[in-house]
């Protein structure tokens, strides 16, 4: 299986190619994105979360996961999408990358799809609050786009703060 | 045969490091002036044991050194040279060669070859020299049959037996020896000369070719036909093999009976009384004891069976106590060590200070033997685990004991009288839990002996070195430590320990003139005090001189005062670039040293003190947590969250009164506490935590005390204390300032572990002001001057 964390410095038909498989969507305001199958763990309910002093806002701190601590990043605070509330309904994907676990808050998972490589598009040089470099492409799905994102590569940028280096 | 040899590798390391380890502890024990013949053995056999596993493994370069050793030592052994002071420096010499040997085989590390060669000739001078044949003829005659002693209880495995079975010399080839002819089938001649070299562990071997063109090797061993069968068929198939009991074997007989009785001996010689461990460091000066001894061992010499039976008789008075091995495990033992530079004088009053006088030599006896067992029978009822398997036992185990804590706090909200059952059920569980909890933590700990036992050795070299006299003893070795501490108080207690040597202890004539034994003593001690284990480093030297100490803080330019109390001063050679030792020797006093000391101690959790008296001696204390996954801890909370702040850095808690709070320009808080002015830190300030609570009157200090600075963290209030399993944000997330780590409360929700020193330099270093602006009263405050 190819996965999509190959550098994204590659050429994007190089992307694309790699950027087929299996995609779990889910909502952030009225946009749909998707992100790899194979990076999530489990997707749970929205806990009481222990906030963490001077971290950015979209870091809500962090709770614990069967012993593990793990840190909470509200994605919709991040990129300024959706009401940010919680409620029963709020959903957190818990992701593995790499041995690290984090989870994200967003506003809803809605499915896994299988992308073939000829269903992924090239991304539009945009300014956006995601950089570009951190989305594969986007696809159709039923007259919806979907934003394919590099969770990893996302969630390991300095502007998550996620990491050590990020703050040295 | 082609099996690959090297996933054994570790396991060869491991036991050679192990056995290497042992030698050199027996060597530091040993008496020159009359050598323990068991102890000779037992170092015999760890060399044997490493040469063998080495020529296995094909690791030549350890084989020829401990071939070398052992011939030596096999000289020793069989009375055919005494043992001088010169021999056991030349062991030790060669016990690092070969760990270096070893480490150069494991880590790649380079070795000395010119050390090795000068080693291997040290070894073989001294072994071409001897000669010296002891007078005392009875014990001659009666050693000379070389003894497979009771280890080798499992016999038929080819290994023990191995160990057990020394390589006989020419002499010893008259008595008690089987001499094998064994006709090999036709194999090639490197096949032979490995055969040859296999089979000369077991004896002496000689090759010729029979009329048939095979090679014939003649054996003269005290193993039985089942080794050689054995051995022979690492490298043919023993079927094709003939062996012929040769001439003059007058004992073969007497071997069956000796493969019987050894499990016995074996077992009761664990079972033997705990006490007589004490006897090990008397020397046996009755010649009709060491007599007795070696009869006992002298299973060949043909003398019928009623010596059979007093060989093996040695233990039949004592009745198995099941509990006496735990009893010299867990004991409080007080080992000593001769670390002299000089010659043994002082023995006998070491000696006498350990053991217990006693009339009865067989019991002398019995006690060193049962020592010696001991370790053998620790070996094969443990096994090897990898460290992360025990650390995710521990991990579990703390997952269990938080499900159990949330189990009880919602059972703590059921009708008791309607759920009784229930209650009781769950409070099986806690206790369950708890004991669950406390054999798993115990997996971890080791004893400090693990540390201890470099000691003896480095005191003797750094004590030779400096041309002093230092006795090292050490107290409480069997006290129990998490291996994760252990592994990092290394490097302190060395550094202390060199320093106490170094600095601590005076020159014998300086000693001497102040009225004190030439000798000086090192002890080293472990215990547990409370939650912690306390390990104190005593000299009975010098003592901290104060007034060096201020002059030359002073020219140091550190600031300081007449009026500091005797700790604070001590507490300055802690300080960076700190030395008072006059001359900078390769040991110490480069200054360097002891702040790495106090650092490498705090971050473990622990505390170093110093106390001392001028001329009388230093003794420097550490005390560290018991284990590095479990923190006493106070929870404190703050708005909606909770915190923990470590309880050994608190110093008391306290409501302050408004009139008790100061100010600085109207901004810098402090709290007045019985004469000394501690800065606030305004925890929801230093955090951004929103709280109802900005007014320290209302909420809490906890006054802390870290670096020997004190200040007040103020919080909304006391929740309490309680022990809380230590989790790490950086596996998922990173490092935050001024937080240490995680941990799980009972109700499930996550508690950060506040790192105070951080904090404190946080609140300094920041231009953060504490609580510049919602103290309701701090304009009616005048500045207290004095504070300044």
């Amino acid at each position: 299986m190819n996965t999509s964390t190959e550098s994204v410095s590659n050429t994007s038909s190089a992307r694309l190619k790699s950027a087929a498989g299996e995609y779990l969507t889910f909502v952030l305001g009225d946009e749909e994105y998707g992100l790899e199958i194979l990076k999530v763990q489990e997707i749970r309910g929205y806990d009481s979360v222990t906030q963490i002093a001077n971290t950015p806002d979209f870091i809500k701190g962090v709770v614990n996961l069967r012993g593990k601590i793990v840190p909470i990043v509200d994605l919709r605070i991040k990129f300024h999408l959706g009401k940010v509330v919680y409620d029963e309904f709020t959903v957190v994907i818990i992701l593995n990358l790499g041995g690290r676990v984090v989870g994200i808050v967003v506003d809803g998972v809605s499915d896994v799809m299988a992308l073939k490589e000829d269903q992924i598009r090239d991304v539009p040089s945009l300014v956006t609050s995601i950089d570009t470099k951190y989305i594969v492409g986007l696809a159709t799905v039923e007259q919806q786009m979907l934003i394919l994102v590099d969770i990893e590569q996302l969630m390991s940028s300095q502007e998550m703060a996620l990491l050590d280096v990020a703050v040295h | 045969m082609t099996v690959d040899m090297s996933q054994f590798y570790e396991v060869f390391f491991d036991e050679a490091e192990e056995l290497l380890a042992e030698a050199e502890r027996l060597l530091l024990g040993i008496d020159i002036a009359n050598p323990d013949m068991e102890e000779l053995n037992a170092i015999f056999r760890a060399a044997h044991s490493i040469k063998g596993g080495a020529a296995t493994f094909g690791f030549m370069d350890m084989t020829e050194i401990t071939h070398v050793l052992e011939n030596l030592l096999d000289k020793i052994r069989k009375n055919e040279m005494a043992i001088t002071a010169e021999h056991v420096d030349a062991f030790l010499a060669a016990k690092d060669v070969l760990k270096m040997e070893v480490d150069g085989h494991r880590l790649a590390t380079e070795v000395d070859q010119d050390q090795v060669a000068d080693v291997k000739a040290k070894l073989k001078l001294l072994s071409e020299a001897g000669g010296v044949a002891i007078t005392a003829a009875p014990v001659v005659a009666a050693a000379s049959t070389p003894a497979p002693v009771a280890e080798s209880a499992p016999a038929g495995q080819e290994k023990v037996a191995q160990e057990a079975t020394p390589p006989a010399s020419p002499l010893a080839s008259e008595d008690g020896l089987s001499h094998f002819n064994i006709v090999l089938p036709e194999i090639t001649d490197k096949d032979v000369t490995n055969l040859q070299e296999e089979l000369s562990l077991l004896g002496e071997v000689s090759s010729s070719k029979n009329e048939n063109g095979r090679y014939v090797f003649k054996l003269a061993t005290d193993s039985s036909q089942a080794d050689i069968v054995s051995i022979c068929s690492f490298i043919l198939d023993p079927d094709d093999l003939v062996i012929t009991l040769g001439a003059s074997s007058p004992t073969t007989a007497t071997q069956p009976v000796f493969e019987q009785v050894t499990p016995e001996a074996n077992e009761t010689a664990v079972m033997a009384e705990a006490d007589e461990t004490k006897e090990e460091s008397k020397p046996s000066t009755n010649s009709k004891v060491v007599i007795h001894e070696e009869v006992g061992y002298g299973l060949f010499a043909v003398e019928g069976k009623e010596n059979e039976e007093e060989g093996y008789g040695f233990f039949a008075p004592f009745k198995p106590h099941p509990d006496s091995v735990k009893t010299t495990l867990i004991g409080d033992d007080t080992v000593v060590t001769e670390a002299n530079s000089g010659k043994a004088s002082e023995e006998a009053k070491v000696a006498a200070t350990t053991a217990i006088p006693t009339e009865n030599p067989d019991k002398k006896n019995l006690g060193r033997r049962e020592s010696d067992k001991n370790p053998a029978s620790a070996e094969t009822t443990s096994i090897r685990v990898g460290i992360e398997k025990v650390d995710q036992l521990i991990n579990l185990v703390g997952e269990l004991v938080i499900t159990q804590a949330m189990i009880e706090q919602r059972i703590s909200a059921l009708d008791p009288v309607q759920n009784e059952p229930l209650i009781n059920s769950v409070g099986q569980l806690t206790r369950n839990t708890r004991d669950l909890q406390e054999s798993v933590m115990s997996i971890r700990m080791m004893p400090m002996d693990f540390v201890f036992s470099r000691f003896p050795r480095m005191v003797r070299d750094l004590a030779g070195k400096l041309g002093k006299k230092v006795d090292f003893v050490t107290v409480g070795a069997t006290t129990e430590l998490d291996k994760g501490l252990i592994e990092r108080i290394v490097d302190p207690l060395t550094h202390l320990v060199r320093n106490s040597v170094d600095h601590g202890v005076e020159m014998p004539e300086k000693r001497k003139a102040a009225g004190k034994s030439e000798t000086g003593v090192l002890t080293l001690s472990a215990a547990h005090k409370g939650g912690s284990i306390v390990i104190e480093v005593t000299d009975d030297g010098a003592g901290l001189n104060r007034e060096k100490l201020l002059a030359k803080a002073k020219a140091n330019g550190l600031t300081v005062s007449e009026n500091m109390t005797d700790t604070e001063v001590f507490s300055l050679i802690f300080a960076p670039g700190f030395s008072t030792a006059e001359v900078v020797t390769d040991v110490s006093g480069r200054g360097v040293g002891m702040d790495v000391v106090k650092r490498n101690i705090s971050a473990m959790g622990g505390v170093v003190e110093i106390h001392s008296a001028l001329g009388y001696g230093t003794t420097i204390s550490i005390s560290l947590p018991l284990t590095l996954a479990i923190l006493d801890g106070m929870s404190v909370s703050l708005g909606s969250s909770i915190y923990v702040i470590p309880l050994n850095i608190i110093v008391e808690t306290l409501q302050p009164r408004a009139e008790d709070i100061k100010t600085v320009t109207g901004e810098g808080h402090m709290v007045h506490v019985r004469g000394e002015y501690l800065p606030i830190i305004a925890l929801h300030r230093l955090f951004n935590h929103p709280t109802e609570i900005t007014d320290p009157t209302q909420g809490v200090l906890v006054l802390l005390e870290s670096d020997g600075k004190k200040s007040a963290l103020f919080v909304d209030r006391l929740v309490g204390q309680q022990q809380v399993v230590i989790k790490s944000l950086e596996t998922n997330y990173r490092k935050i300032a001024g937080v240490s780590g995680a941990t799980i409360m009972g109700d499930g929700c996550v508690a950060l572990i506040l790192d105070v020193p951080a904090l404190v330099q946080m609140s300094q270093t920041s231009n953060y002001l504490t609580g510049a602006m919602p103290f309701s009263h701090h304009g009616a405050q005048s500045i207290p001057n004095q504070a300044v």
